[in-house]
Parts: structure tokens; C-alpha cells; sequence
């Protein structure tokens, strides 16, 4: 069978065998793949630092009959996180990226916007400036898999909240207005609703030299944080540890 | 019905917890200890009760020692004042086996991986610390892996084990030795051009 090949990011990879690697991938042109790639860790010849979590790569690949796994043949490597300096935050800004996608992509489905996603906020995530690429990544993943609600409207009574404050809670739909919130419920503020709508309009460049402390946008990434686990019925590990940096 | 007899299945079962390890891999290692002869079969035994009843971390480094303190913190001829920081016990012989180095170890038992839960209060560096405070260290080498999940700990170490007086380096990545230029990766590139020295 012929090689394929596709852009890819690598999203996770665990020891198998002896020196096998199981890798997931993210690929441009399949989607969420998994594969083996054969003695990569006894060898680094082949592989070097491109089965590294969240490096992109061009792989090199083989789907084989009846076999849910691929054959990895060999990987470029486009852009690698080691090539910036990697503290803790960093780090765990990289996994929650990862999570985030392995978690909410199906396997073999193909989404451009959301690989272009993934590839540009990779591209913009230093060390020591995490909260921006972080909330932009969180919100337009949430979009593009179809999770977020109207944040124009409350759910209940479907009054327009412009200008009025506005609360979430983890098992309601939407945001609610004042006069319908839930027990528990947290507000998200009207700068951070005007915050997502400019995100809307804009690529991530534009974010880049905004000052974004930690504090900034915090209710608008516990919601889609809160969505996000709500639909895939379990907390997320890296987003739990992001929350405490 | 299992296809093997009850205390065969058994042992089929326990190999299969090993990591690495298969249906047909612990069927082979099974039916090798029943074909071994009745001593060999006992020191198998003995000797996997041995590592669980007489090994123990070193109180001073965390290595997987006999006696405490470890062989290595012990040792007279080595330079108890230069600490190698390993994220596994197994890197250690990864390191004595250059025969270059001849300081002394502190094991980590890991490293950050926000992907496994795995924070820095995870990380066993208590003594680490109490070594740096008494002042019984003059550099520290953090020779974690160069993986993401490496450099954020050693970043996140050099943080928290800087005193003055204590020189903190990190191991050189690079074109490992006796290999070619022309199969390393952008990122071993890199690093190495980063890491260039002076001749």
C-alpha cells in the first residue's frame, strides 16, 4: 500500500512493546489518526524529537487492511515546541492544548479550521504569555465543535443581554440573565462577552502584544472549560492543572 | 473455560502485568518456567521477593538502594559537593556507564507531565533542597531528558533549587556522538548550533 502523508500535530504518544511508540496524531488531511511508530524509542535516527507532543510534523504514513492502527513510516518536523524555552506553565498550557483536541476531535474526521486552530495558537504560545493563545484557543475550539451557546441571549426567557449581565452554570445551555439564573451560578462579565466577540473577529496576531494577565477573561475560559467537560463526561487533567497555576 | 490449567493460567496472568508483556509473550515465559528446572524456578521467586523485601529509596538521593545511604552517597572517591538530578533510577546507569562523571545523584522519580496529572509537588526533591540549605552542594546538573516534559521541569527546578553560590547547569542536547549530520532531526540541529562551543 502506498505511503500517505499529511500535515499533522502530534497530540500524545505512549510506550508499546519493547521500544514502540503509539502515537496520536492530528493530521490536515484525516483528522485524529492513531499509528505505531516502530523502535522510536529505542532509535532516534528516524523519529529525533518530532514524536515530541504538540510538534508539527509532516508524516510520512501507512493504513494497513483491517488494522486500526497505522504504520508510521517516518515524520518532518515543521515547528516543535522545544525550539522556544519550555517553563511549567508553558508546558501545561501544550497539554491542555492537547487534551483539549484528542479529547473533542472524533477519530478519521477532517477539520481544517480546527488543524488551522491548533497550528496558529501553537505558533503563539511562549513562555511567560500562556492566558491569550489559551482563551482564544478554548473558545474558538468550543465554536468549531458546535458546543457554544448564543452569547447574545438568555437560554431561558431568549431576551437579547445586551448590556446586562449574564451567568452560566456547568448543566445549564446558555447564559442566563438575571432574573433566571441557577443555584451556583458563576456571571460572565460583559468585557469578556465583548472579549469573544472581538476574538471572533480577529486572528490570534492581533491579540499578541495585548497585555493578558491571568485574571483576564477567567470566567469566559471557566465556561467553556465547564462546556467542554460537559460534553465529554469527564474533567479534563491539564485544564484542572492550568486553572491552579 | 481457560485452555490451561488453573495454576498456568495464573502465571499467564501475573507475566501479563508486566509491561511489554502479551498474551503470547506470557504464555512463552510461562510455559519457560515450567520447563526450568525446580532450583531455577525458586530463584526466579526469591528473587523478585528479594526486590520487593530489601529494596528502599536512598534517604539522601531516592535511588533504589539495599542499604541506606546508597552506594553512590557513600562513596568516598566520589564529589559529594556535584549533584546530578535524574528523572529515573535507570538514567543513573545510563550516566555511570560514560565512567566521565564522578559526583553523586538525586533521582526525581519523574518529571512534570501536565498530561498525567503530574505537577512539580509531585516530585520527590525534599532532600534535594535540605542538601542545598546545609550547604553541602556546589553545583547542581540537571540532567533531565530533553523532551517538553523534561525542560519544563528542569526550568521549573532551576526556580526552585537557585542559592547563591550554587552553579545550576543543564546537560548539552545535540548530534549524539558517532552519528551523521545528515539524519538528525531540525530540532537536534538546533539545539546544536545553539549549544556550539568554542575550540
Amino acid at each position: 500500500m502506498a505511503l500517505k502523508q499529511s500535515e499533522a500535530v502530534v497530540l500524545r504518544s505512549y510506550p508499546l512493546r519493547e521500544a514502540d511508540l503509539l502515537v496520536t496524531f492530528f493530521t490536515r488531511n484525516e483528522g485524529k489518526i492513531r499509528g505505531v511508530a516502530k523502535a522510536a524509542l529505542k532509535s532516534r535516527r528516524r523519529f529525533g524529537g518530532a514524536l515530541e507532543p504538540l510538534t508539527c510534523v509532516r508524516v510520512y504514513y501507512e493504513d494497513r487492511e483491517k488494522q486500526e492502527l497505522s504504520r508510521i513510516d517516518s515524520c518532518d518536523v515543521l515547528q516543535s515546541p522545544l525550539t522556544s524555552a519550555v517553563d511549567y506553565p508553558r508546558a501545561v498550557a501544550l497539554a491542555h492544548v492537547a487534551e483539549v483536541l484528542d479529547e473533542l476531535m472524533p477519530d478519521r474526521e477532517v477539520n481544517d479550521p480546527m488543524f488551522r486552530l491548533a497550528v496558529a495558537v501553537l505558533a503563539h504560545l511562549p513562555a511567560g504569555a500562556i492566558w491569550m493563545p489559551v482563551t482564544y484557543f478554548d473558545l474558538w475550539m468550543v465554536r468549531l465543535v458546535g458546543y457554544l451557546p448564543d452569547l447574545g441571549a438568555c437560554v431561558i426567557c431568549g431576551e437579547p443581554l445586551d448590556g446586562e449581565r449574564a451567568f452560566f452554570q456547568a448543566m445549564a445551555d446558555g447564559l442566563m440573565c438575571a432574573r433566571d439564573k441557577r443555584l451556583a451560578s458563576s456571571e460572565l462579565s460583559l468585557d469578556s462577552r465583548q472579549l469573544a466577540a472581538e476574538i471572533f473577529r480577529s486572528p490570534i496576531d492581533a491579540f499578541e502584544k495585548c497585555p493578558w494577565p491571568k485574571e483576564r477573561a477567567a470566567d469566559l475560559r471557566k465556561m467553556l472549560v465547564q462546556i467542554m467537560e460537559r460534553h465529554i463526561e469527564k474533567k479534563l487533567v491539564a485544564t484542572a492543572m492550568l486553572a491552579k497555576l | 473455560m481457560s485452555r490451561f490449567a488453573e495454576p498456568m493460567a495464573r502465571l499467564i496472568e501475573e507475566f501479563k502485568k508486566l509491561p511489554g508483556i502479551g498474551s503470547k509473550s506470557a504464555q512463552r515465559l510461562a510455559f519457560h518456567v515450567l520447563r526450568a528446572s525446580d532450583e531455577d524456578a525458586e530463584e526466579l521467586a526469591a528473587a523478585i521477593r528479594d526486590v520487593k523485601a530489601n529494596l528502599h529509596l536512598c534517604s539522601i538521593c531516592n535511588n533504589i538502594t539495599d542499604v541506606d545511604p546508597c552506594v553512590y552517597c557513600t562513596n568516598p572517591t566520589r564529589n559529594q559537593r556535584v549533584v546530578c538530578v535524574v528523572e529515573e533510577p535507570t538514567n543513573i546507569g545510563a550516566i555511570e556507564k560514560s565512567k566521565n562523571f564522578g559526583g553523586v545523584y538525586h533521582v526525581l522519580h519523574g518529571s512534570i507531565s501536565p498530561l498525567h496529572g503530574v505537577g512539580p509537588e509531585q516530585l520527590r526533591t525534599s532532600n534535594l533542597l535540605k542538601r542545598l540549605d546545609a550547604g553541602e552542594v556546589d553545583e547542581v546538573i540537571l540532567a533531565t531528558n530533553p523532551t517538553v516534559e523534561g525542560e519544563a521541569t528542569a526550568v521549573y527546578l532551576f526556580g526552585m533549587i537557585k542559592r547563591p553560590g550554587v552553579r545550576i547547569t543543564r546537560i548539552a542536547t545535540g548530534i549524539p556522538a558517532g552519528s551523521d549530520i545528515e539524519y538528525a532531526d531540525e530540532v537536534t540541529i538546533l539545539k546544536a548550533m545553539e549549544g556550539r562551543r568554542e575550540l
